[in-house]
């Protein structure tokens, strides 16, 4: 009875796992067919790494090497917004944690209601700030919205608030360690797996954010690979063909578009594998309980 | 501590300075003079993919002049691409390219208006012992308000595009009228079911069966826009190709899409006939289909019984602008001309498209004669048909496209007649007109 | 010393841990939130419009469908999540300690092509000519062709499926590690009693994630109404057959940035904002979400 009821969960995970993964190993296999071989060939099966190195020259070609552009603009953006995220959220959420200063729930709560207030309506008057600051055209209008990751603040105050006792800080303090000197040397040690958690997805959702560049950035070059996708994707004949006909020389055809979006999920993929201990275990016990 | 507190933050600084270069570099030609003849310096043009191999040959050919060249949708099948970007460069104050090429044909209606006020007249910048070369039709689309704002790439008059070899093959000749287009639909689902003489399912079908047949969706009265979908002749032109989408010969599918080439095209070779416009020629057939060289030709576009004069639809015919903000207006100006009245490589390189500059479409339509692509010299129907467009459906600023493939194409592949969705797309597209600020009739 | 001064008012953290984050908070969080809320309530001049804004947009004839399709959609990546993300969760918190951290790995990786990326993958999924699931698109979605597909019919339904093949290893994963949370003790106890595995499932795992799912829906409800990438790139690929304006969230960027009518988009987000806020209350209220943080 127990093995069947094992063997009935096992399936299940199975075939949803099927749904999780064969989108994704279609994906990998598909640049190594041509345009073509991806219609007449089995979806699955593997073409030549030849085709592969052809798709590449095709995608580097597009616009002088745009798509190279659009891969160092989402580092950027993603890099530069996230560091400002740990330095800004892991204090933060310690402080919302154990402090008992007035407003200190004021601010918990503003964080939650903007956590849910869609992200879309806070743009448009983003944009319009940004524009007062004269900001729009530079990094800094996609950058600095970016840094402002309420998830973040609230993962870290969730974590510091059931993970880590108030007896282990007050043991720090009765040793004569100020509040800095606490946070330093007692809570930010500690905070290893927050901060890989508020790493990994503070890093995954501005890789992966589309709408506030998409509205903010007008200079194609300046795009992140999200917004530079779907730039590739009208800009190509194959989803998209021009009214006038022609456009064969652009050579963006199935196989490129795979290979585009297959690159661009590359440094998330690498994010992840780094994160994967705190993720796995989860994002409160585990290692805590030590 | 402090530098703990502050690494992170002189990383970002240090990032974010590098990263923060200047988005646009004003053109460093002579400023703004439109009867300068210098040309040099920098400019930025938009094209779409058709057109690209023509700023690149521009750019080679003109080393003093350095293009940055952006491929971007050309606003293609209704697409708001442009007024969203005009609307941000307005809103900061920097940023427009110096040309855009658009594939819509109504674009530069909004662009010479406010609040976009983009386009540039072209009075100034083109002589005019080259704008009176261009057709008066096309002229006249790209005059908004008495002024001209644009020049039109190419003329995208509808013909009817015909498979030689198939037609002899099967013994069919060639109609002349849409009646005699749909009884040989009509015979073909019969005789040869699976091949086709017509496609119904493009974001501009109705620009190819409702424009040629004289159907006022799109009529300018003043600033009233007349929709009456209703219309005699809106309604005769549904009810004959009604039976032919039901029997396939007329599906309602995109000429562009991979599908459609699956079913029909290259290997298939099932296109016997399409009412399709002039730049289909070797752009479609040859390069996106794979059509098989000798097969096609074109034919005069078909008439309604005996009705005169012979009206035909149009399908794009991408107009140049240039912008009123551009710094560099003379080579801008000097990079229309030539790509409009000089630009014509030949071979497989050539333009797609019927040229809309006369003198260049006479050089254009003598290769095309001696094309060894197609079976028969198809220069007599696309010429004839030049003069034919319909001059009853006028350019607005709203793009009609998106409503035609959401109001009719989707339902069209659900299986419903396109008689009974006339009514739809009437409301459909009013209520599009009216949010761009039109007052509608229906009389 | 620095920390004396920051004490806070009974020892602890003063308020000076926020002080990097506040800015943030503020610049891009409370004021937008505030100007949109001002934007909706004034018009292009700056003056009062009163609801003018409102009753404009709800009038323009594309609001309407916009919004039928965006609850249509959210009901049902809703109910996929709350099941689908629960049921996964305790399946996965068996014995099997292995098995199971390799399931959530599979399950987790799409989440990695969030965005346009998880687009352009499923419109090549849902095209029958080269999808490997083309089996199922034909009989069970009874789609030939890629138009077929993406049928207006169909279309909320799609990008459920989407979203949820993209969200829903994340949510396993933090429902996996509630469960976590849970003491060994508690589950022995429930053993010894005599529990299977499904009666402790639902009557003690599930009855402890009820703080969870609650976060898992107030979140993904407001995130579901502001669908925004799937059917803009939807309508890029497929040529414009499906609008531009699908969901409400794109009808508020073609308000803002096509016509330049910041005080409709406005509007309309606020509307989303206060679906979302309903939605969160109900939910807060009816779960007892806050009870336990204090």
């Amino acid at each position: 009875m127990r093995l069947a009821a094992r063997g009935v969960r096992f399936a299940i995970l199975a075939v949803v796992a099927v749904f999780f993964v064969v989108p994704l190993l279609w994906l990998v296999l598909a640049p190594t067919k041509s345009d073509a071989g991806l219609v007449t060939s089995h979806p699955l099966a593997f073409g030549s790494l030849h085709q592969v190195v052809l798709a590449w020259q095709h995608l580097d070609a597009f616009s002088d090497h745009l798509y190279r552009a659009w891969i160092g603009n989402s580092l950027l953006y993603a890099v530069s917004a996230t560091a400002i995220v740990l330095a800004t959220a892991v204090p933060a959420g310690y402080g919302l944690a154990f402090g008992r200063f007035p407003g200190r729930r004021a601010v918990l709560s503003l964080t939650l209601v903007v956590m849910i207030m869609p992200a879309a309506a806070l743009v448009l008057p983003i944009f319009l700030e940004l524009d007062a600051l004269h900001l729009i055209g530079s990094s800094l209008s996609v950058i600095l919205p970016f840094a402002f990751y309420p998830f973040g603040v609230y993962l870290a105050y969730i974590y510091y608030a059931t993970a880590l006792p108030s007896g282990v800080l007050d043991a720090a303090r009765l040793d004569g360690c100020g509040e800095w000197s606490t946070f330093r040397h007692v809570a930010l040690p500690l905070a290893k797996p927050v901060v890989a958690l508020v790493l990994f997805f503070s890093f995954v959702a501005d890789w992966n954010n589309f709408f506030l560049p998409y509205a903010v950035l007008a200079d194609s070059k300046q795009y992140p690979i999200q917004v530079g996708l779907s730039d590739l994707l009208s800009s190509t004949p194959s989803f998209n063909p021009a009214v006038g006909g022609g456009g064969q020389q652009v050579n963006i055809f199935r196989p490129e578009l795979a290979l585009a979006t297959l690159l661009a999920v590359i440094p998330v993929a690498i994010v992840f594998m780094l994160s994967q201990r705190a993720l796995v275990r989860g994002l409160v016990g585990g290692g805590v309980k030590e | 501590m402090i530098q703990r507190r502050l690494w992170p933050v002189l990383v970002v600084v240090a990032l974010a300075v590098a990263g923060c270069s200047t988005s646009s570099r004003g053109g460093s030609g002579p400023a703004g003079s439109p009867t300068s003849r210098t040309v040099g310096g920098d400019i930025t043009i938009w094209v779409d993919s058709v057109r690209l191999p023509a700023a690149q040959a521009y750019a080679k050919a003109h080393p003093n002049v350095h293009a940055n060249i952006v491929t971007f949708d050309g606003d293609g099948n209704g697409a708001t691409t442009l007024q969203t970007k005009i609307q941000l460069w307005n809103r900061t104050g920097k940023g427009w390219p110096d040309v855009i090429f658009s594939e819509q044909v109504n674009d530069p209606v909004w662009m010479a208006q406010k609040p976009f006020d983009f386009a540039a007249p072209v009075k100034d910048l083109i002589p005019a012992e080259l704008l009176s070369q261009w057709p008066a039709p096309s002229t006249a689309q790209c005059t908004i308000n008495g002024t001209q704002y644009c020049v039109q790439d190419n003329l995208a008059q509808v013909v009817l595009w015909v498979n030689k070899k198939l037609m002899d093959q099967f013994g069919y000749t060639v109609p002349t009228t849409w009646q005699q287009w749909a009884a040989l639909g009509d015979k073909v689902a019969r005789e040869h079911p699976g091949y086709i003489v017509g496609n119904i399912g493009d974001s501009f079908s109705h620009w190819i069966y409702l424009w040629g047949n004289q159907c006022p969706l799109q009529q300018l009265r003043g600033s009233t826009l007349l929709i009456n979908p209703a219309d005699a002749h809106c309604t005769r032109a549904a009810s004959m190709l009604d039976p032919l989408v039901q029997n396939g010969t007329v599906p309602p599918l995109s000429v562009f899409t991979p599908d459609f080439a699956k079913k029909y095209g290259g290997a298939e070779d099932k296109i016997l006939l399409m009412p399709g416009p002039a730049w289909y020629a070797q752009a479609l057939f040859d390069q996106t289909l794979h059509i098989p060289a000798k097969q096609i030709t074109a034919a005069a576009p078909l008439q309604w019984e005996s009705e005169t004069p012979v009206t035909t639809g149009q399908v794009g015919g991408g107009p140049w602008i240039i912008s009123r903000h551009s710094t560099n207006l003379a080579t801008a100006a000097d990079f229309v001309i030539w790509a409009t009245t000089v630009y014509n490589p030949t071979g497989s390189e050539s333009r797609p498209g019927y040229p809309a500059y006369a003198p260049l479409a006479t050089t254009w339509l003598k290769a095309q004669a001696t094309n060894p692509y197609f079976a028969a010299d198809p220069t007599p129907a696309l010429q004839g048909a030049a003069s034919q467009i319909w001059s009853g459906w006028n350019l607005v600023t709203f793009p009609d496209q998106p409503v035609w493939s959401n109001t009719v194409v989707t339902q069209l592949v659900a299986g419903k007649s396109l008689s009974s969705l006339l009514g739809p797309l009437g409301n459909a597209l009013a209520q599009a007109a009216q949010a761009a600020g039109y007052a509608v009739t229906q009389q | 010393m620095r920390a004396t001064r920051n004490r806070g008012t009974r020892g602890g953290p003063g308020p000076l841990f926020l002080a990097p984050y506040l800015p943030f908070l503020l610049v891009f969080g409370v004021l937008p939130m505030i100007y949109a809320v001002g934007l909706a309530f004034t018009d292009g001049a700056g003056g009062w419009a009163g609801f003018r804004n409102f009753t404009r947009t709800t009038g323009d004839y594309r609001f309407l469908p916009a919004f039928r399709h965006i609850l249509l959609y959210t009901s049902v990546w809703l109910g996929l999540l709350v099941v689908l993300v629960v049921g996964l969760a305790l399946l996965l918190h068996g014995r099997a300690n292995r098995v199971s951290a390799t399931f959530r790995f599979l399950f987790y990786i799409p989440g990695a092509l969030a965005g346009a990326s998880s687009v352009l993958v499923w419109l090549f999924m849902l095209d029958p000519s080269v999808s490997p699931g083309s089996f199922l698109l034909r009989h069970v979605l009874g789609s030939e062709l890629f138009v077929q597909s993406i049928a207006p019919g169909k279309l909320p339904f799609i990008f459920a499926m989407i979203a949820f093949w993209t969200g829903a290893g994340g949510w396993i994963v933090v429902m996996y590690g509630a469960l976590n949370t849970i003491p060994q003790d508690l589950e022995e106890a429930a053993r010894i009693d005599g529990a299977g595995p499904v009666t402790i499932a639902l009557r003690l795992k599930l009855p402890l994630l009820r703080k969870w799912i609650a976060y898992m829906a107030i979140l993904s409800f407001a995130t579901g109404t502001q669908l925004f990438v799937e059917p803009q790139l939807v309508n890029q690929a497929s040529l414009g057959l499906v609008p531009d304006t699908w969901s409400s969230n794109q009808l508020a960027y073609q308000m803002a940035f096509r016509y330049g009518d910041f005080n409709a988009a406005a509007a309309i987000s606020v509307d989303l904002l206060a679906i979302g806020l309903v939605a969160a209350v109900v939910i807060v209220t009816r779960t007892g979400l806050f009870r336990a943080d204090d």
